[in-house]
């Protein structure tokens, strides 16, 4: 039996787990043995399929033939460090093992472990379908670049003295084999589907298409596209929802025109997507059969109170302005898509209007900030023409790799032997050097003091948390520094008191405000409440939420978004359940923000008081 | 006089971190680099009588089990023992790398 699998792609909050569900149930009901498998931490999969799954394959209720499985990749991470350290437990001393443990931490490890166990699925025939509803964009890029990695990285390291960046050599070397297989398998158009899901908006067409050129580079073709989302044009009678209907069509449009793949059109629905049985009419339309119209029933739903504590009267400004003489970083987080740009563009741009001289920094490669200022962004720090108090950069990782590695080549040349620079050289071309380099740039921002605020517009949640985590990671590794020359000792207490500093001051409330941008959706709240909880732990306070998106009340004059407006009642209430803070709420356009104006006035809306009431806030128009 | 047809083995145990030549990590050690250009120099001296083998503990511990006496110091020591420098078996150096000089010696001492 060839196993057919399918992968869906996509940023958090678009669908993804709706479609790849609706997918299962439609395969299991051809007669076609299925499994579907998360590998995402904040996965919904229990929810959608309203039971419980959990670590193993579990069989799910109602639909014979098919199967689901959560791999928790924290869980998988312990497994393999247990399998791995379990040798050595007698004989090293405690100290020693606390070290191996802590080196088993890092971000790599855990993508080597979820990946090892993400591998096993590819490697049984047992099932005819497996679906993998894997994590969002980048992640999945880096999940799945793993493979072509690591396969050149163990023949390498073979060769040579045989380490490695990615753990023990000998837990790997078993597994190559495998891994060759499961290379093969995705690079096959017989075997493997790759299925990028999106919402009909305009970062969605960037981000896909550079997806699409790291599959097709990672020997991926088989691709396809489902738009989802899509509001039905019977609901649509207002001049509002008029206005994103054909701001939708357009997009669509444009999506269908740049990519030549089997393109399938999903419709937005008036309720979240739970159940066998409505994901069952989700997978007859995905199938190709006729949609059923919305319903649109004005005396449906009563109008519904959001009631969530917004911030009050100026607490929104005085919480993101600087106090006691000292400068303001503001940490806008997030997954992609939820708004992170719109919402840093917004404060930076009234930020600096109060008079502060402020950054917008983004690490977002696209640098979308650009789109929405109408001005480009580039490495080096350049004021807005018309706002000369608010000035704009973009940290590019590659850019800043480049860069680092010319500064380490230039100090050793002329110090070091021929054989030795070639031998650096091949070093620098470790992944690590990019992450480093970006971290390098990252803290240099926030170490200095020539900005009084600083808005960084963070690449989203997993991410953000790895460069947030790096310093607690480096002062530790700071403190292992072998030398006992005095250059290095010099270096290292350097080293050590920009770390300390900049420790401090992400983890002063004063100093830093970190805001969770979210959508009042299930996806989006949980992940970011994870993110959330995890920087917690490191000692980081989350002390705003924004909430995007929301339905003025004024434009849900039928029964269709009425009802979507219950449900973000619903999540609205989630999140400040959850959360603890006010929630600072910024209102669904009819209109993409783009150019100052249209900031100044979305601005307006999110900082004046109060921010939104039951009444509604009819939205900026271009 | 040095014998010299008799193979010598060195072996570094390296203390954690996670790669050997520094490169990774958020300032680069100068010993780092001076150990890796000794090593590299040493190699093409002595091509084909020279063995030197460096093991990082978060990735080959298999072999700092194999040496009871690395083992012993770092129960007695802790991981400040470490860098520990073996020549064919013997422990002769630990706390720091060893040099350029230092790691002659004791190959020409075979």
């Amino acid at each position: 039996m060839e196993t057919q699998y399918l992968f869906f792609s996509g940023k958090g909050g678009v669908g993804k787990t709706t479609m790849a569900c609706a997918t299962a149930v439609r395969e299991a009901e051809k007669g076609r043995k299925t499994l579907i498998i998360t590998t995402d931490p904040a996965s919904n999969l229990a929810d959608v399929f309203e039971q419980t799954i959990g670590h193993h394959v579990a069989p799910i209720a109602g639909v014979p033939n098919l199967w689901a499985m959560e791999i928790d990749p924290d869980k998988a991470t312990e497994e393999y460090r247990d399998r791995v350290l379990a040798p050595f437990r007698a004989a090293m001393p405690a100290d020693i093992l606390q070290v191996l443990e802590e080196q088993f931490r890092s971000p790599c490890t855990t993508e080597l472990a979820a990946f090892d166990r993400f591998m096993d699925f590819m490697d049984r025939d047992e099932f005819e379908v497996v679906i993998f509803d894997t994590a969002p964009t980048g992640h999945t890029i880096r999940l799945l670049e793993l493979p072509v990695d690591w396969s050149k990285h163990i023949a390498d390291s073979a060769k040579g003295s045989g380490q490695t960046c990615l753990g023990p050599v000998q837990a790997i070397q078993d597994s190559k084999a495998k891994y060759d297989r499961a290379i093969a398998l995705l690079g096959n158009p017989r075997h493997t589907r790759f299925i990028f899901v999106l919402q009909p908006e305009q970062t969605a067409i960037f981000e896909t298409e550079r997806s699409a050129v790291e599959l097709r580079r990672l020997g991926i073709e088989s691709q396809e596209l489902i738009v989802n989302g899509i509001l039905p044009t019977e609901v649509c009678e207002q001049p509002f929802f008029r206005k994103r209907y054909e701001m939708q069509q357009r997009h669509l449009a444009e999506i269908r025109q740049r990519f030549a793949v089997p393109l399938r059109q999903m419709a937005l629905r008036d309720t979240e997507v739970k159940g066998v049985a409505h994901l069952r009419d989700v997978g007859r339309e995905l199938d190709g059969q006729p949609r059923v119209a919305a319903a649109t029933g004005a005396s449906e739903t009563a109008e519904v109170r959001l009631s969530v504590r917004q911030p009050e009267s100026g607490e929104l400004l005085d919480l993101l302005t600087p106090r006691n003489g000292h400068g303001k970083a503001i940490f806008f987080t997030g997954k992609g898509g939820v708004g992170k740009t719109s919402v840093s563009c917004i404060t930076a741009v009234h930020l600096a209007r109060q008079g502060f001289k402020t950054l917008l920094l983004t690490t977002d490669p696209a640098a979308h900030i650009g789109q929405v200022l109408d001005t480009p962004v580039g490495d080096r720090p350049a004021p807005l023409p018309g706002l000369p108090t608010l000035w704009t950069a973009k940290i590019d990782a590659k850019q800043a790799t480049e860069e680092y590695k010319a500064r380490i080549l230039e100090q050793a040349r002329g110090r070091r032997s021929a054989e030795m620079l070639l031998a650096l050289r091949e070093e620098l071309e470790s992944p690590c050097t990019e992450e480093m380099a970006a971290f390098d740039k990252f803290t240099a921002y926030l170490d200095g003091d020539d900005y009084e605020i600083v808005v960084f517009d963070t690449a989203p949640t997993g991410h953000t948390l790895r460069l947030l985590e790096l310093p607690f990671d480096y002062s530790q590794q700071v403190e292992l520094l072998v030398t006992t020359t005095q250059e290095g000792g010099a270096l290292r207490a350097e080293t050590r008191s920009r770390f300390d500093r900049i420790i401090a001051r992400l983890k002063d409330p004063a100093w830093s405000v970190f805001a969770f941008v979210v959508y009042p959706e299930s996806t989006p709240v949980v992940e970011a409440h994870r993110a959330s909880q995890d920087l917690a732990a490191a000692g980081i306070p989350t002390q705003l939420v924004v909430a995007n998106q929301i339905i003025p009340a004024g434009q849900a004059t039928n029964g269709f978004f009425r009802k979507r407006r219950a449900m973000q009642a619903k999540y609205l209430a989630e999140i400040e359940r959850r959360f603890h803070v006010p929630v600072a709420m910024l209102p669904l356009m009819d209109s993409e923000i783009r150019g100052l104006a249209a900031v100044d006035r979305a601005a307006a809306l999110f900082f004046s008081e109060p921010v939104l009431d039951d009444r509604g806030v009819v939205a900026a128009t271009a | 006089m040095a014998d010299t047809t008799k193979r010598v083995v060195i072996e570094i145990f390296d203390p954690p971190m996670c790669c050997p030549s520094g490169v990774c990590g958020p300032t680069i050690d100068p010993a780092l680099l001076d150990i890796h250009e000794a090593i590299l120099k040493l190699k093409k001296e002595h091509d084909g009588q020279l063995g030197i083998e460096r093991y990082l503990l978060s990735q080959q511990p298999a072999k700092f089990m194999q040496q009871p006496e690395v083992i012993g110091r770092l129960k007695a020591v802790g991981i400040p023992a470490l860098p520990i420098t073996v020549v064919n078996g013997r422990l002769v150096k630990e706390r720091a790398y060893p040099s350029y000089t230092e790691l002659q010696t004791w190959i020409a001492e075979g």
